[in-house]
């Protein structure tokens, strides 16, 4: 099965299958995400989705709109597009 | 409408709002209207520590060893810390408990108070620790201007909310002649003071604590006042989830999903909203200026200080749907956010200095000399 890809604006990447979270992934390629507990209460990290889905292993307590995720604890369930504040 | 600890009328809990509904009667929690509050409750309840479990013994001799611009940084920022966990030890049990209408919001709002108030006894538990008279640091909260001057921008928003609440479960909605004046009270007054409460409930846990939270993790970073660090380091903890609870009330109540007349309020309110924030931002900015007055510390200062409390205020207040009020930047001081994740929080005992593990132990060094009194 192709890699699943994790799109940012200019950035293309694969998500990797050993990575924890969605976060991981940002972080390890340096992009501009905001976090504090990656527990998914304090709600810090949330981005926009624009396509695609996510799935969190526990429900996420910290409030969310429509269309934003917490890249702490989800991982991509198909190729997904996120919005994110600066882009790089 | 009065209120009644245990009201005998049946109702629909599933159909009350979150406030201002029927008093809650019967405490259940089998059927939920807002099911997020009781998962806040785990949370808050699998987070129980207590002050007592973390070893400040070291930091004693580290504070002595600081130099005198540095303790007035450290001690100032406990006494802002206990003023405003005073605050929030009582105030949402005397403010909402009379309010609310459900009851898997009336034990998150018990739940929350309590955990602020192991808080407030964490403080005391670091100030004996660390110098021989507490009653100097504790005496100077109400007098010191700078603290002062903060703590009546807090406490005024609980202060009107539980005065008017007050004349409306004696009076009922109206006019009333209260004290020699006339006074007008209606529900829907009473919904927008509610209202701008938690706004400032929210400024409070979502931005006030952090000045003081980045000032700790800065000693600890140097391997300073470490036990005073891991005590902060479980009260921001805390405090992530309590602001994440307040926004979940304040975005609901914006939604309209709960209660429509309150969607209307808040956009009422929005423009007085932004201005809390707005205002806390500067008197943040301005209790970083008095914390490092007489000189810096390693790894932060005023400057340092000014551009992380307009960060945050930025992110907290797009968490609530309005627009950042500072220019984005990145985040002035990355190593924060290391201290404040909660996964690094340690809780094992046998990972953390617990000294409650310490009380049982004996000296098992015996001499000649220690028998020197026993007599055959």
């Amino acid at each position: 099965m192709a890699d699943l890809i994790v799109s940012t604006g200019s950035t293309q990447l694969a998500w990797q299958g050993r990575l924890a979270t969605l976060l991981e992934l940002l972080e390890d390629n340096c992009l501009p995400v905001e976090y504090q507990c990656r527990s998914g209460f304090c709600g810090a990290c949330r981005v926009r989705l624009l396509a695609g889905r996510v799935r969190y292993r526990q429900p996420p307590l910290a409030c969310l709109s429509k269309g934003e995720i917490l890249p702490c604890c989800c991982v991509p369930e198909s190729d997904i597009t996120l919005a994110l504040e600066h882009p790089p | 409408m009065a209120y009644t600890t245990f009201s005998m009328r049946h109702n629909d809990q599933l159909k009350e709002p979150m406030f201002f509904g029927q008093p809650v009667n019967v405490a259940r929690y089998d059927q939920q209207k807002h099911v997020i509050f009781e998962k806040l409750i785990e949370k808050q309840l699998s987070f129980f520590w207590r002050p007592e479990e973390v070893d400040v013994s070291r930091d004693r001799i580290d504070y002595q060893r600081l130099p005198a611009h540095e303790q007035h940084i450290f001690i100032s920022n406990l006494k802002y810390q206990t003023l405003l966990d005073s605050i929030q030890g009582r105030s949402p049990n005397v403010a909402l408990l009379p309010l609310v209408s459900i009851p898997e919001l009336e034990t998150w709002i018990e739940t929350w108070a309590f955990s602020e108030t192991l808080h407030s006894r964490s403080y005391t538990h670091i100030i004996r620790n660390i110098v021989n008279d507490p009653a100097l640091i504790f005496d100077d909260i109400v007098t010191n201007k700078n603290i002062v001057a903060r703590a009546r921008d807090i406490s005024r928003y609980y202060d009107e909310l539980i005065e008017m609440s007050n004349y409306y479960h004696l009076l009922g909605e109206g006019q009333h002649y209260i004290n020699g004046r006339y006074k007008e009270i209606s529900l829907r007054q009473l919904k927008q003071a509610l209202y701008l409460c938690l706004m400032s409930v929210n400024v409070l846990e979502a931005i006030r604590f952090y000045v003081s939270f980045a000032c700790s993790f800065a000693f600890a970073e140097r391997g300073l006042m470490e036990g005073n660090a891991k005590i902060i380091r479980l009260i921001a903890r805390d405090e992530a989830l309590h602001m994440s609870g307040t926004q979940h009330m304040l975005n609901l109540m914006r939604s309209g999903a709960d209660d429509p007349e309150m969607a209307e309020i808040a956009q009422q309110c929005h423009e007085q909203s932004r201005a809390l924030f707005l205002l806390a931002a500067q008197q943040e900015k301005q209790w970083a200026d008095y914390l490092f007055k007489d000189g810096s510390m390693i790894g932060l200062n005023r400057q340092i200080l000014h551009h992380y409390v307009e960060y945050i205020t930025n992110i907290r207040m797009q968490a609530i749907g309005m627009e950042p009020a500072f220019e984005k930047r990145s985040h002035p001081i990355p190593w924060v956010n290391a201290w404040l994740a909660s996964d690094n929080v340690q809780v094992a005992p046998q990972e953390v200095e617990v000294s409650s593990y310490l009380v049982g132990q004996i000296d098992a060094t015996i001499t000649a000399d220690d028998l020197g009194s026993f007599e055959l």
